[in-house]
């Protein structure tokens, strides 16, 4: 054997091998041990099973005999064929069709019930057929509907009655031996099914769990470890890069806007130069007729905007109520007209106001203006797709799990803090915007408190609170503020059955009954419709101010009239702005109105508040002069400052969008800090209902300024003066602009702490608010300091984003 | 001697088995479960050794209690003690804790520990019949379990699998199951690989599916076939199903299968035979009937020749019958995984048509795609068809499809021993048809490489040369490698093919292959 000593060539798979047979075959003995050089292939068994004794044998047998023998078969458990009820169980024959059988896809979802009766099941069919007829499969379609409509908790009774469509006995009957039956069911349903799998892993080492969804992998090249985590960098790099270019993309959109803001606003200045209106009267009419196309042109505008902006002044502050802004509203709308055209959707989706009516109201139309400079500083970016959470993301049952494709938002938290200063005034504001005192027609009594939603099937659901006043709200007569309503010419578009008095947001809780009753008197009988809302609103003080003219304002002897009040006041000197002499003048006379109302004031802890309110903000603000200035006036400053800068329509439109979906989608009233918003949101809901959803919650952000916005317009003589001043402001918003270094300051600064995302959208913000910023915005944004940095932090790019998906 | 009552699980010894010559045998056995029914002692017991379809429940009067083993873990594991009556299964989840825990400390040492382990585990796994000297193992030693990744000729190899456990190669991860007995072992085994790879190749825990333990709680998701008996519970290794009804037949299930856990305690499982369709009871399953028009599988049908035909079923679409194909399929598959849905997977139903309808006598599954060159996932001849052809022709008809589609195949592993000696059969004849077919040419001796005999069989080339090997066919002479025929190969062959009679004719094949990538995944 010495000649084996040479290695064998490796086999060669490509290689010709001839085949030897029978008498020509050389003497193999000598080849025999040669075989090692072929690596020995591995059976593709299991080790274990591989030394089998049954499987050894066979192996062996088969080696010797080259054949299979009988007795060295591996052994099986026995398996039988003599089922003699065979031939009845199966009736019937099936003749083979000639062609091959060709089955229909999805043909074989039959109506057939799952459920299969059993010989109990029988005993009890029996039993019934003696009263009535039922047929096994009525029967088993009976139970079939309870099985599948019951988890882990069965049906009711009643829920059983809407399922099965049967004669009441008879569901009872069934209904009864089914919940028994499914008691001493051993399973989970009298359906045999496979158990699946949770999602919270439990069940991943579970035997009897089979079928489980495959989680989508990606695929890389095997063998190459790195691939797959360089992947995911490179998935994530792109995807930071998109998102830069889509915050690019919106900053250059809103930029164009605003100069189309500009050039339309000049023009709208022009024409009524050339028309003639210097008290803008056509200005008016136009305006009117405009809401009322308005209202057609929204639901096709809903959904155009990518990029969702929450409208954070609207929503934050909706107490501070801003007059300026509806100075600029009242100019932009104007502009709004004519923009159309060119914004295309984007801006035709701010329009939309659905509930806008034949009133004249300005106050209505700008409602809908969602562009404040505000919003523009702060453009939502889509949420970053957060990396941190990603990876910490927790495996809980209910995790969320961000899918491809899809663009998530970040929370809006920002409408969660609203921070006051006064901790009394928090509460109040809770009371305030989340519910309403609210009326019910029938049966006709105040139900204090509460606030209206949509539920399911589009049932009006009333969520109400208890709150100190409750006693107090008890003793309004309904017919109280009926007639006040009456009285403003707004019950016509009150057709609901429900009217709820939004004294809400201006009636100081506190206050007695009469108080309230003032309050509400004086301007704030409000119906669920927030269009409506505003729209009474306006008509009542329209009417009050026609009347008595600047007295209106003395009427309003609530906390919340001085609110008004204040705003309105800053409202013109934000008009003002530009000719000073106006900005006085009207300064002056709403101080004195304020004074006036102050006078009036009758609860001292009222007056208290708004003092202290005062006293701060007034230090703050540039127009310390007026003293009554309150938290509100500043508020409005802010606002105001935000809507007279050119604003981007479509992102105010979006985040209304975005508003809705958070409220929608999640089914869940978010917490306080939504309050207002919701509140509108729901009374926007359940007043017109034809009208969806994201249309309605639009206008949301904004009903709270419109309050304010009949007094500003209607009530006082400067009114037209005041409009052509928020013209001119617009038209001289670059030359204001000088002031802006402060705002701009106080904005980078208060969001430099945010992480590199936010900064981003810093920039963008401060960007947009330079050309915004009027003299008075420098106060707003002072104001507003405070709640600047939560708004960044969430409105910006925040970190955590909310568990929803915006399709 | 031992008394009944000492009797639990893990325990081994002889016990009475009548083997098919009808002798009395006292193979050794392992008591799986106990249990006890009206006063009376049950003991499922599994015969080493042997397959577990063996196995089943005895009573004590085929134990041989003289010479029982305890399980040795029992006294070094103290967290066994404290459960009384506990089944192995719990135990052994014990020691995986136990053994999570030590595996950092395990894996520093696992330099400086080296090779007495090692050695030995090397030892016993070239020789496994000297398992049995040594019951029970040491596998509850954490240590010494998890070490034995390291050892044994298949190191290197096996190191790269661990890092990529994605593309498991069956005889790799065979070694995880040196110890048979003991699912700790395994467990250990398989819990390390997922343990490497999280620390290694994924800095994220992308891995959802891993539990909060760290031990991946998810298997593969391609395939068919378990590889790995990380999930190999005790509850597994039992079957659960006494009878299965299927049509005019009566089926012992070799396996466990996962039907619904409360349809297990019924002495008969019914099924309809076309949709298979799982009853309680016979009532039941009269009444599925009269609801239930399926005659045939509920798919295409891609072949017919006389009564045999093929239908093909897609995962994805026809879920549900796809699932009880597989459920039923699982009692007589012992390594098929039900664990992931029937998605990515073809379904080749082979039916024998009577007046009745077109009975199901067998089939196999496909991946849709398989990056491994699989051309089968799972195939069973059902157990009432057995021995009589169709195992081979469902065989050889996965390979016309393989033909069609241009490409070679082999089937996922691991096989069965039915399977393996099913499929050498198939191989063996096809490729000694084609070696025998081969004529001489202008006198000189007929030859023929490998790559094309795998070509004209689409019989993967490694499953061609282990056939060669295993035929014996391959020598070396003068220089280069030969084929040689020897007169009884050759005899045999032909004795062999005489009794071949079912064949799969080609011309009667409807198939035209779907390139499954391009309309999505699954």
């Amino acid at each position: 054997m010495s000649k084996l000593s040479f290695r064998a060539r490796a086999l060669d798979a490509a290689k010709p091998l001839p085949i030897y047979r029978g008498k020509d075959m050389p003497d193999l003995n000598d080849c025999v041990s040669i075989n090692r050089a072929v690596p020995q292939m591995p059976t593709g068994m299991e080790k274990e099973e591989e030394s089998e004794h049954h499987l050894q044998r066979a192996i062996s047998a088969q080696q010797v005999f080259r054949e299979k023998k009988e007795s060295m078969v591996i052994p099986v458990p026995e398996a039988e064929s003599n089922v003699n009820y065979y031939n009845r169980l199966y009736k019937g024959e099936f003749k083979q069709p000639k062609q091959f059988i060709h089955i229909q896809p999805f043909n074989l979802d039959n109506e057939q019930p799952d459920y299969d009766m059993d010989s109990e099941d029988e005993t009890l069919l029996n039993r019934l057929n003696r009263k009535m007829e039922i047929k096994p499969l009525q029967f088993e379609i009976m139970i079939d509907r309870l099985e599948k409509a019951s988890s882990n908790q069965l049906v009711t009774l009643q829920e059983a009655k809407l399922l099965l469509n049967e004669d009441d006995y008879l569901i009872k009957a069934v209904y009864d031996y089914w919940v028994r039956k499914r008691k001493n069911c051993r399973g989970p349903s009298l359906i045999p099914q496979i158990k699946q799998e949770k999602r919270d892993g439990s069940t991943n080492n579970d035997p009897y769990v089979a079928f489980r969804r495959r989680t989508e992998k990606m695929q890389t090249r095997k063998n190459r470890k790195n691939d797959e985590a360089s992947y995911e960098k490179m998935l994530k790099l792109r995807r930071e890069f998109s998102r830069a270019i889509t915050i690019l993309e919106m900053i250059k959109r809103r930029e164009k806007t605003k100069r189309e803001l500009l050039h339309l606003t000049l023009e709208v200045v022009e024409k009524r130069y050339h028309l003639g209106d210097y008290g803008g009267e056509i200005l008016n009419e136009v305006k009117i007729n405009r809401s009322d196309k308005e209202l057609y042109a929204t639901p096709a505008t809903l959904h155009n905007g990518n990029h969702h902006k929450v409208q954070e002044c609207k929503t934050k502050h909706p107490h501070h109520l801003s007059l300026k802004e509806e100075a600029s509203d009242v100019v932009r709308q104007k502009k709004k007209y004519p923009k159309k055209p060119k914004a295309e959707a984007l801006i035709t989706s701010q329009q939309p106001t659905p509930e806008t009516l034949p009133v004249i109201n300005k106050s209505d139309i700008k409602q809908y203006d969602f562009h404040s400079s505000d919003e523009d500083e702060f453009p939502q970016v889509p949420s970053p797709v957060s990396e941190p959470e990603e990876e910490n993301d927790p495996d809980g049952p209910c995790a969320f799990r961000r899918r491809a494709g899809c663009q998530y938002y970040a929370p809006r938290l920002d409408q969660a803090n609203h921070s006051f200063e006064n901790s009394e005034l928090a509460d109040l504001d809770k009371l305030r915007y989340r519910h309403c005192l609210t009326t019910l027609t029938v049966p006709r009594r105040c139900i204090g408190f509460a606030r209206r939603r949509i539920g399911r099937g589009g049932r009006v659901i009333m969520d109400r609170i208890s709150t100190e006043h409750d006693p107090v709200l008890k003793q309004i007569d309904p017919e109280m503020l009926n007639g006040f309503s009456s009285s403003s010419q707004t019950i016509d578009f009150s057709s609901n059955f429900t009217r709820t008095n939004a004294s809400n947001k201006h009636c100081e809780n506190r206050l007695s009954l009469s108080e309230i009753l003032s309050n509400i008197r004086s301007c704030r009988l409000q119906c669920f419709q927030p269009r409506l809302l505003n729209l009474q609103d306006s008509d009542s003080e329209e009417c009050t101010s026609r009347k008595s003219g600047q007295t209106v304002n003395n009427k309003r002897v609530s906390a919340a009239s001085v609110a008004l009040l204040n705003t309105s006041k800053n409202g013109i000197s934000v008009t003002g702005g530009i000719t000073e002499e106006q900005f006085q003048t009207h300064q002056q006379q709403l101080v004195q109105m304020q004074r006036q109302q102050l006078a009036q004031l009758q609860q001292k802890q009222q007056s208290q508040h708004s003092s202290q309110q005062t006293h701060p903000k007034a230090q703050g603000s540039s127009t310390s002069d007026c003293m009554s200035k309150t938290l509100d006036s500043a508020s409005a400053h802010f606002a105001a400052s935000a809507v007279v800068s050119a604003p981007v329509p479509s992102r105010g439109e979006v985040a209304k969008e975005q508003n809705t979906g958070h409220n929608n989608i999640n089914g869940v009233v978010q917490p306080s800090g939504t309050s207002k918003t919701l509140y509108s949101t729901n009374m926007a809901l359940s007043s017109s209902p034809g009208i969806s959803a994201v249309q309605l919650v639009r206008t949301v952000g904004h009903t709270t300024t419109n309050h304010l916005i009949p007094a500003l317009c209607t009530s006082s003589p400067q009114t037209l003066p005041m409009n052509n001043s928020c013209l001119t402001n617009a038209v001289h918003l670059n030359n204001v602009s000088v002031v802006s270094p402060v705002n701009v300051h106080i904005n980078t600064r208060t969001s430099a702490p945010s992480p590199t995302a936010l900064k981003l959208a810093t920039v963008a913000a401060s960007m947009d608010r330079v050309p915004k910023v009027t003299p008075s915005s420098a106060i707003s944004s002072i104001a507003r300091e405070n709640h600047e940095p939560e708004r960044l932090g969430l409105n910006g790019i925040a970190e955590t984003t909310v568990a929803m998906e915006v399709t | 001697m031992a008394e009944v009552g000492e009797i639990i699980e893990g325990c081994r010894l002889p016990v009475l088995r009548r083997n098919q010559d009808n002798e009395d045998e006292w193979p050794l056995a392992e008591i799986l479960s106990v249990k006890d029914i009206s006063g009376r002692k049950l003991f499922y017991v599994h015969y080493i050794d042997f397959n577990k379809r063996l196995d089943e429940w005895v009573t004590h009067e085929r134990l041989d209690l003289k010479k029982i083993q305890f399980p040795k873990k029992e006294a070094k594991t103290p967290t066994k003690n404290g459960l009384p009556g506990s089944r192995p299964g719990s135990p052994e989840r014990e020691v995986r804790k136990t053994l999570d825990l030590s595996l950092q400390p395990a894996s520093a040492q696992a330099s400086g520990k080296t090779l007495p382990i090692p050695v030995q585990i090397t030892l016993r796994f070239n020789l496994p019949k000297e398992r049995e000297a040594i019951p029970g193992g040491e596998p509850d030693q954490p240590l010494s379990s998890s070490s034995c990744l390291q050892p044994n000729h298949r190191s290197t190899k096996r190191k790269v699998e661990v890092v990529s456990p994605a593309t498991p190669v069956p005889s790799e991860t065979a070694p995880a199951s040196v110890f048979p007995q003991n699912g700790s072992a395994r467990r250990a085994v398989a819990a390390q690989p997922g343990r490497k790879r999280k620390s290694n190749c994924l800095g994220t825990d992308e891995d959802s599916q891993d539990s909060s333990d760290g031990i991946p709680s998810a298997p593969r998701m391609t395939g068919s076939l378990v590889s790995d008996r990380s999930h190999d519970d005790i509850v597994t290794r039992m079957k659960n199903i006494e009878c299965i009804e299927l049509g005019r037949h009566r089926l012992k299930p070799w396996y466990f299968s996962p039907y619904p856990q409360e349809l297990t305690t019924l002495p008969v499982l019914y099924l309809c035979e076309f949709c298979l369709k799982y009853g309680r009871s016979l009532k039941c399953l009269q009444r599925h009937l009269t609801k239930c028009d399926l005659r045939h599988p509920p798919g295409n049908e891609i072949y017919r020749k006389g009564t045999i035909s093929f239908f093909e079923i897609d995962g994805r679409k026809n879920k549900s019958y796809s699932q009880n194909l597989c459920l039923l399929a699982k009692c007589f598959l012992d390594h098929k995984t039900l664990y992931y849905d029937t998605d990515p997977f073809l379904f080749y139903v082979m039916t024998e048509y009577d007046c009745k309808g077109f009975h199901i006598v067998g089939y196999f599954s496909k991946e849709k795609e398989s990056t491994e060159d699989y051309n089968v996932a799972c195939i069973l001849t059902l157990p009432p068809y057995q021995r009589r052809g169709y195992g081979k022709l469902l065989i050889e008809f996965s390979y016309e499809l393989s033909k069609v589609e241009g490409k070679t195949g082999t089937p996922e592993k691991p096989l069965s021993d039915l399977g393996l000696l099913s499929y050498r059969s198939y191989w063996s004849q096809t490729i000694l048809e084609i070696l025998m077919g081969l004529k001489s040419e202008s006198g000189e001796r007929p030859q023929i490489t490998i790559n094309e005999i795998s070509e004209i069989t689409s019989i993967k080339k490694e499953d061609v040369i282990s056939t060669l090997q295993y035929l014996n066919l391959i020598n070396y002479y003068k220089g280069q490698y030969i084929l040689t025929l020897s007169e009884d190969i050759v005899d045999g062959h032909e004795r062999a093919m005489l009794k071949r009679l079912l064949r799969i004719d080609s011309k009667c094949l409807h198939f035209t292959p779907k390139d499954w990538s391009k309309r999505g995944k699954w």
